[in-house]
């Protein structure tokens, strides 16, 4: 009987461990050389604090006042991976908050062309987009190209990304600011990859 | 000797109790979910795509072993009546599971070897993988998001890449043979403005598939200002052999025959269609170029060895029957012992059979010059499976590009734009 009660308690276990083994979700495990959520904060708090503390922008500031500036998306240049619009718009957009928060005064924001006929298209209650796009002219624009060497094979999948961020004047086309973010991701495949 | 024999009645009753406990809790979700899932597919193909999107949303929103293939479906189901918002979406959940690493280590990899392969996280044969970048990279270009189009295009043609074993191990020289993904990389280069890479994408077409010499025309697509993705047919069927241990696709290219090529009518009149649009792939074909993996020689040596076990133990059983005594007892419960186990490693060595089953045969992609406007196209193909839009609108300036999921029930006449465009941004 006690031998029999053993049994039935190591079934019981090896049961309960199986189930519990076999439920870990479809989405909570594994590794993906994407760009993450990790990458996005690392690359924007960088970029904004470079652009903040860059002497070229400080001087345009000083000459010129608050500098317009509009933000375009990120220009996807990477290899066999999609930037969709929101990730796109999303990575610079950060760059943007954060200079909005720490350094108020320098600039100034306006919404991009594309950004503001889509506003406009959604015909939202009390929301106005305000002034068409060609009633305000930026001066500057911000913005990013996303370039990547990507492989992948059998064994694994391999990304090495370039993220670089331009703060362009738009009369003459000098670059004011640039700055790069740079990563490389490898994921071994295992079984079922 | 008394003690032994309980002890031992004990451990097998035990362990029975366990295969029990495991087959059933896996087997009664599943069953009802296959009987959702199936009424989806024949929605699907009856041209229901509101009643296969209702069913497949709450089965796609589980993040389960069955989540890549149920959103893979869902994509399906909404790409064809022109949700591309919602389809995107789907994709992407999908692709980004496919392209992870690691996604069934620890527990999932276990019950799929020790208990059943449904266990593990479904992402789909290789060529079901390439057809899911495929079909975002369609509707990247259709939205003009010849970037994201381009990048669809190369994830495509990552999933197919044919190594070639007598190249040394360090040549990165593999090549692809997935035409419809080559054939849009080369075009979505085209619309970036990138002639060089174009050329060389449509000169690898011409060197790979002499067949699509006249499709991979450079000037034929650069002059294009309507471009016609139509797919074809039904794809693969995945189905196990009797014994349920080997995995192969059906039917084979032969047994349906050739592909027709369509006959495209604008207003009416005939285009010059038949002259280059020819079927860029056979999924057919390519589903039985499946590599055998290690699962596979895992399954078959379970079946083979649970085989042997349900051999050994009629033997013993019919030996057990014509002996007496003590000594009948003992081969009865040997012969019993070896049958449990040789039933359990057969109902444990049962292929997976998932698939995604709204994949065609074929994507045929035709690029077609006509005068802007607003025209009525219709695709024939023989045996009267046809599609008829009214009203669709090809630009001045620039490529539109329309999806036709050819089905036998659902011919039109459709007029533009459909109810799910409202939500997309894309204008033509």
């Amino acid at each position: 009987m006690n031998s029999f009660r053993f049994y039935l308690r190591l079934s019981a276990c090896i049961c309960g461990l199986i189930m519990i083994c076999g439920c870990s979700s479809a989405v909570s495990s594994g590794q993906n050389t994407a760009l993450s959520g990790v990458d996005l904060v690392k690359m924007t708090d960088d970029m904004a604090m470079k652009i903040a503390a860059s002497p070229e922008v400080q001087r345009a500031y000083k000459e010129h006042g608050p500098l317009k500036v509009v933000v375009l998306p990120v220009e996807n240049q990477m290899r066999a991976e999609v930037l969709p619009r929101g990730p796109a718009e999303m990575f610079v957009g950060r760059v943007r908050t954060l200079l909005s928060k720490h350094s108020p005064d320098e600039f100034v924001w306006i919404m991009n062309r594309d950004t503001w006929y889509a506003l406009r298209g959604r015909e939202l209650e009390g929301v106005e987009p305000g002034p068409a796009p060609g009633a305000i002219n930026p001066e500057y624009s911000l913005s990013a190209v996303f370039s990547s060497i990507a492989d992948e094979d059998t064994e694994h999948r391999s990304s090495y990304y370039l993220c670089r961020y331009e703060l362009t004047n738009l009369a003459d086309r000098t670059v004011l600011w640039s700055g790069s973010y740079e990563v490389k991701k490898i994921a071994v495949k295992g079984f079922g990859d | 000797m008394y003690t032994v024999r309980k002890r031992y009645v004990g451990r097998m009753s035990c362990y029975l109790c366990v295969s029990v406990v495991i087959c059933g809790s896996l087997g009664c979700e599943s069953q009802n979910n296959a009987r959702i899932v199936e009424q989806s597919v024949n929605n699907y193909y009856d041209g229901n795509f509101p009643a296969a999107i209702d069913e497949l949303k709450p089965l796609a929103e589980k993040t389960n072993e069955d989540f890549v293939v149920n959103n893979l479906r869902l994509a399906s189901a909404e790409m064809a009546p022109y949700r591309l918002d919602d389809a995107e979406a789907s994709f992407l959940r999908a692709i980004e599971v496919i392209n992870s690493t690691g996604v069934n280590n620890g527990g999932r990899t276990l019950g799929a070897v020790l208990v059943d392969e449904k266990i593990k996280v479904w992402k789909g044969e290789p060529f079901e993988r390439a057809m899911a970048s495929y079909y975002l990279g369609v509707i990247y270009y259709m939205r003009h998001d010849y970037q994201n189009a381009r990048a669809s295009f190369e994830n495509a043609l990552f999933k197919l890449r044919d190594y070639n074993p007598d190249r040394p191990n360090d040549s990165k020289d593999v090549d692809s043979d997935f035409a419809p993904a080559m054939l849009m990389l080369a075009k979505s280069y085209q619309r970036i403005g990138r002639d060089d890479l174009a050329k060389a994408n449509f000169q690898a077409v011409t060197d790979h598939f002499p067949a699509l010499e006249a499709l991979a025309n450079e000037q034929l697509n650069a002059d294009s200002n309507l471009l016609l993705i139509v797919d074809f047919g039904v794809g693969p069927r995945k189905v196990a052999n009797n014994d349920g241990a080997v995995v192969g696709f059906r039917p084979l290219p032969h047994e349906e025959g050739r592909i027709p090529p369509p006959l495209v009518y604008v207003d009416g009149a005939t285009t010059n269609s038949l002259q280059f649009a020819r079927p860029p792939v056979d999924l057919l074909a390519l589903a039985q170029e499946r590599r055998w993996e290690s699962i596979d020689t895992l399954r078959a040596v379970k079946s083979a060895v649970g085989t042997g076990l349900l051999i050994g133990g009629a033997v013993a059983g019919v030996n057990g029957l014509n002996s007496t005594g003590s000594r009948q007892r003992t081969d009865l419960m040997v012969s019993g012992a070896l049958i449990g186990a040789g039933l359990l490693l057969k109902a444990t060595s049962q292929a997976d059979i998932r698939q995604w089953e709204m994949l065609p045969r074929t994507s045929f992609i035709v690029p077609l010059h006509v005068p802007p406007g607003t025209h009525e196209v219709a695709v024939v193909f023989p045996g009267g499976v046809k599609q008829v839009w009214r009203g669709l609108v090809v630009p001045d300036k620039g490529e539109a590009t329309y999806y036709f999921r050819m089905l036998r029930w659902d011919n039109g006449p459709f007029n533009w734009p459909p109810v799910g465009w409202m939500n997309s941004d894309l204008a033509p």
